[in-house]
């Protein structure tokens, strides 16, 4: 597997971490909360590698929402 | 009584004469981006506005175009009087707020309107201010008193123990200062900049706080304080006239003494 | 995980140059918060420790060397050097020109985000600053007049 660089180690770090906090979730929803999570990386998956100032807006986004939808009181997404 | 009742036939005819001059168009290019396109790089979009038909400031023009044009154009305005410091952004270079910036009346020239420099974008001219908030939040911004007064009731000043406050309770916290300084851009996560550290030195000179000691020792590092170099764009720029600049030097000059 | 992926490696080709970027790319920055904003929103930004020798000692030793060059430089210019004062003068302006490069390093390659090579910056500078103190002393040592001698042989030749 070819090195990755800083920018891809942090897009995969994000999307390790979302899908690590779906098994807080309650089991019976944690396929919608998968599936959300893959829906929104697919989203833009086609972004040129080297727009690296909007992927670093994703990231930042990225991170706000994951600590917004971490709170147990929000348990499943549609 | 009389007046009310000549108004209403006044408005009309001076109306018709606003529209009889000819129209003086005035081209405003406004920084666009939009989060919901990130890949789509930011850009000037160019709006034309009749001034004979639109109020003497920036602000107004703004919202001229908001309701007339662009109902997606987006920035933040409150008071529209320059007391809450919400329209603060960069017009022809300089940081200021929309609201206190008259519209240069040469409309040869288009003028430039960009969000504050430097700072995280939210959408268009809204820049995202959480940071600065949270700096302000860390000089703990309110009155700290060991004992209180025996009457239980206010904490008396002197006349002159509260005319030193003049020039720096004034502050509305726009964040036109923080932003136009050089070592603010470098330096933000760390650098506290002029705005928070005006603040900082207004609750150091206030003779009814008894926590100097704590807010100075705040500062003794070589970020916090130490990152400003004079450079007093700060000063130059401040839409309320005050001059944060003098504030941080007296800072200095108390941390030296102290 | 492979729609992830895809995103930066759809189109890494072998070139030299893109790995030479990529490399520098992931070896100078630490990764900074969203936003520069650590924790949530209502939490207060944390301050560095204090120190005062990094605060107002260094800022007062500064300035005081900045002003004490004033006459030194000046009685060197008028021609009544002595030793003493242009030995001190040479200290001083060492002094002076370090804390100036110290501050360009903080403000320009902030340990923050450059972590190591701040310190490696840092480390270059205080070694630079010693090889000129050691020239220093050299040239008091063995030149006549000392550095100002020097400075008015060099501007006449």
């Amino acid at each position: 597997m070819a090195r990755l660089s800083g920018l891809q180690r942090e897009v995969l770090k994000l999307y390790r971490i979302c899908i690590r906090a779906t098994y807080t979730k309650p089991s019976e929803n944690r396929l919608h909360w998968r599936d959300y999570i893959r829906s929104e990386f697919d989203k833009h998956k086609l972004l040129p590698k080297k727009s690296f100032s909007v992927i670093e807006h994703l990231l930042r986004v990225g991170n706000r929402r994951y600590e917004m939808y971490r709170d147990p009181s929000i348990k499943d997404v549609r | 009584m009389l007046k009310s009742l000549l108004r209403p036939s006044l408005s009309p005819l001076r109306r018709t004469l606003a529209t009889a001059a000819l129209p003086r168009v005035k081209q405003f290019q406004i920084y666009r981006w939009n989060p919901d396109t990130p890949e789509v790089a930011p850009k000037l979009q160019t709006y034309d506005v009749d001034l004979n038909a639109c109020g003497p400031m920036v602000l107004d023009a703004l919202l001229k175009i908001k309701n007339e044009q662009d109902s997606t154009l987006t920035f933040r305005r409150s008071c529209r009087e320059g007391i809450c410091g919400s329209c603060a952004m960069n017009i022809g270079g300089v940081n200021t707020l929309a609201c206190l910036c008259r519209i240069d009346n040469n409309t040869s020239k288009s003028t430039k309107i960009y969000p504050l420099p430097h700072m995280y974008i939210v959408r268009d001219l809204v820049p995202d201010l959480t940071h600065f908030y949270q700096q302000y939040k860390s000089i703990q911004p309110y009155l700290q008193r060991d004992d209180h007064p025996a009457d239980g009731r206010e904490n008396l000043q002197s006349i002159e123990d509260r005319a030193k406050l003049d020039g720096l309770y004034e502050c509305i916290l726009c964040a036109c200062c923080s932003t136009s300084c050089p070592s603010y851009w470098w330096n933000q996560e760390q650098y506290l900049g002029p705005a928070v550290l005006m603040q900082a030195y207004r609750w150091l000179i206030d003779s009814r706080d008894q926590a100097g000691k704590i807010r100075k020792e705040m500062l003794q590092n070589s970020m916090s304080l130490y990152r400003c170099h004079t450079i007093m764009n700060c000063s130059r720029t401040c839409p309320k006239g005050l001059n944060p600049g003098l504030a941080i030097a007296e800072i200095k000059k108390q941390l030296a003494f102290d | 995980m492979l729609s992830v992926t895809r995103v930066g490696l759809r189109q890494i080709q072998p070139s030299s140059f893109a790995r030479a970027g990529l490399f520098a790319r992931s070896l100078t920055t630490i990764p900074q918060p969203p936003g520069g904003v650590t924790g949530n929103v209502n939490e207060a930004y944390v301050p560095p420790k204090p120190l005062k020798s990094h605060g107002s000692f260094h800022w007062t030793s500064e300035r005081i060397v900045a002003v004490g060059l004033l006459p030194l430089v000046g009685s060197s210019f008028a021609g009544t050097s002595s030793t003493i004062i242009d030995t001190t003068l040479a200290a001083f302006m060492l002094y002076h020109v370090h804390s100036g490069f110290q501050s360009c390093i903080i403000d320009y390659i902030p340990l923050r985000v450059y972590g190591s090579f701040h310190k490696i910056c840092m480390y270059l500078l205080t070694f630079g600053t010693g090889v000129a103190g050691y020239g220093v002393y050299e040239i008091e040592q063995k030149e006549e007049g000392g550095l100002a001698g020097v400075v008015s042989r060099i501007f006449k030749a």
